[in-house]
């Protein structure tokens, strides 16, 4: 008995003998000069470089800012951008388990083996770890209020209005929290079938009718369940979707393996570039800061 | 005539060799010289514990450096150091929070070559990180996790987690400020899960902050309970490499 699985496995006819190498020497040979250089290199990395050791762990003196291992800071950079649940635990979640599945959804053996095995596998993983870096150096120059101080910069600069200000008409503009303060839910408020928006948006009713005389209140929060959860999860959703729209109407897209080369360098570039941030751009209170600038207080 | 008949004087070269290859203890160790026909060569592989792990022989565009780049390999040898690493770093550390942070100081003050251990360990687990999601990125673009090989790309994936607990268990252990807030930020990002949080959050430091009971608890992780575990997968991972045909190459 085969399982599917295995029956769908299309095995190669002959082993190639001739093709074929003995792995003692060519391949312990190689593994031990590597192993060699490795070590080579880190001794003399660790002969030069000495681990950080700080001061004693002090519960009630906080550095600030207070960073997470380089390797986690590209969610810490995330939890700056919304809800701390979708930030920390979930998105990770998704996304690892989004990951360990790619195998059983691109099932095609073909382009096995080789690097970037498709036609245009070259132009997707260029176009999508470059976009990717970008927009998302966009995403965190725009909810880090950078575009508004360097327009300020600029006009005051140039002369032509030495007290501009950004616009209050524009403030839902400055930031992703700028849609909680910035536009007047309030005067926007309407009416669903007796559903108040957005005031009942704050306090919805949940469980099984009639088994309580209190129900057990869902408060959505509104204007922050608006900028610190649909926004970022429609951007972490929808800008994967329209990478593939795009490259798919540019042609470049033929099989799964062309979504998995597209959507993994994405994903590749907006890991490398919220570690950067995270890492060599954030100051005091998590502001961005250029890493010359970056001073760590301790209060 | 009889001279013609003695065998040759050896050189002194040979002597020293036999003196060193050909005596009783040494081929106790390796029952043979040498192996330079391929039947032994493959038999060397084979019949050796550390290097049977290989097949016997390989296809030749696996022994291309550009192919691969050793970073598989490369990850394992850099768990390989990080344990003899931390084997000795524990001969000098206590992990209790009277201690830890003093155990490291006087490491790095009065062991001989004390700091050039803590350093190796630090950078290593770095290099580590890494060198994993390099494979990774290796692995994807080559198309290697294709069928057969769905299952040790998700064996894959979990090494890459584990990878990054034994490096955040092991970030507390100094006791300095940067170990201590890194794990307190950490954790918080724990805490903050939608379901479990506290719970987990609880679970991980046996308490509601960096304490005591977290020092402990991560230090065992860190020195035997995420060893365990990685060395499982390691050979699952290992194991299955082999049994799905080697490296991948196309049909």
């Amino acid at each position: 008995m085969v399982s599917r699985a295995a029956a769908a496995i299309r095995t190669r006819p002959r082993r190639e003998r001739e093709a074929e190498v003995l792995v003692w020497p060519d391949l312990v040979f190689i593994e031990f000069i590597s192993a060699l250089i490795f070590s080579i290199a880190l001794m003399v990395l660790s002969a030069m470089v000495n681990a950080p050791l700080l001061n004693r762990a002090d519960p009630d003196t906080t550095p600030n800012p207070s960073k997470a291992p380089w390797y986690f800071l590209n969610l810490q950079e995330l939890l700056l951008h919304m809800e701390p649940a979708w930030a920390g635990v979930i998105v990770p979640t998704i996304a690892l388990v989004l990951l360990a599945a790619i195998p059983y959804w691109d099932r095609d053996q073909e382009g096995q083996g080789v690097w970037f095995g498709t036609k245009f596998a070259g132009r997707l993983t260029v176009f999508g770890f470059t976009a990717a870096t970008l927009i998302t150096s966009l995403l965190i120059i725009w909810d880090g209020s950078l575009h508004v101080v360097w327009t300020e910069n600029v006009i005051r600069g140039l002369g032509l209005n030495s007290d501009f200000a950004w616009p209050g008409g524009l403030d839902w503009f400055r930031n992703l929290r700028g849609f909680d303060t910035g536009i007047p839910w309030d005067s926007l408020g309407f009416t669903i079938g007796g559903f108040t928006m957005f005031d009942d948006w704050r306090a919805i009713p949940l469980g099984i009718p009639g088994t309580t005389t209190d129900p057990w209140l869902l408060n959505l929060n509104f204007p922050s369940f608006l900028s610190q959860q649909i926004i970022p999860v429609a951007t972490m959703v929808g800008l994967p979707v329209l990478f593939v729209l795009f490259c798919k109407m540019l042609g470049w897209i033929h099989t799964r393996r062309d979504i998995a080369l597209l959507i993994f360098s994405a994903f590749i570039g907006v890991y490398l570039t919220t570690t950067i941030v995270g890492t060599a751009f954030r100051g005091q209170g998590q502001d961005l800061k250029p890493p010359w600038d970056i001073v760590v207080l301790e209060e | 005539m009889a001279n013609l008949e003695r065998a040759p004087r050896k050189s002194f070269n040979d002597l020293i060799y036999d003196l060193i290859f050909k005596n009783y203890v040494w081929q106790s160790i390796f029952r043979t010289g040498y192996p330079n026909t391929p039947r032994n060569q493959m038999l060397a592989v084979a019949t050796n514990v550390f290097l049977h792990l290989h097949p016997t022989r390989i296809h030749r565009t696996h022994v291309k450096i550009t192919h691969t780049y050793c970073l598989g390999g490369l990850s394992f040898f850099m768990f390989l150091g990080l344990t003899v690493t931390g084997v000795l770093l524990m001969f000098y550390y206590v992990p209790s929070i009277e201690r830890a942070y003093q155990d490291i100081q006087e490491l790095e003050a009065n062991v001989r070559f004390g700091q050039l251990l803590r350093n190796m360990h630090r950078w290593m687990a770095h290099a580590m990180i890494i060198l994993v999601l390099l494979h990774m990125m290796r692995v994807f673009y080559t198309g290697a996790y294709k069928p057969p090989r769905e299952f040790n790309w998700v064996v894959g994936v979990v090494l890459f987690i584990l990878t990054l607990l034994l490096s955040f268990t092991g970030y507390l252990l100094p006791w300095d400020q940067l170990a201590f807030w890194a794990i307190t930020v950490g954790t918080t990002m724990v805490g903050s899960a939608p379901v479990l949080g506290d719970e987990s959050k609880f679970l991980l430091l046996g308490g509601f902050s960096v304490g005591p009971n977290a020092l402990i608890r991560f230090y065992t992780l860190h020195v035997i309970g995420l060893p365990l575990v990685i060395s499982i997968f390691m050979a699952v991972h290992f194991w299955r490499v082999r049994r799905d045909g080697g490296l991948a190459r196309p049909l």
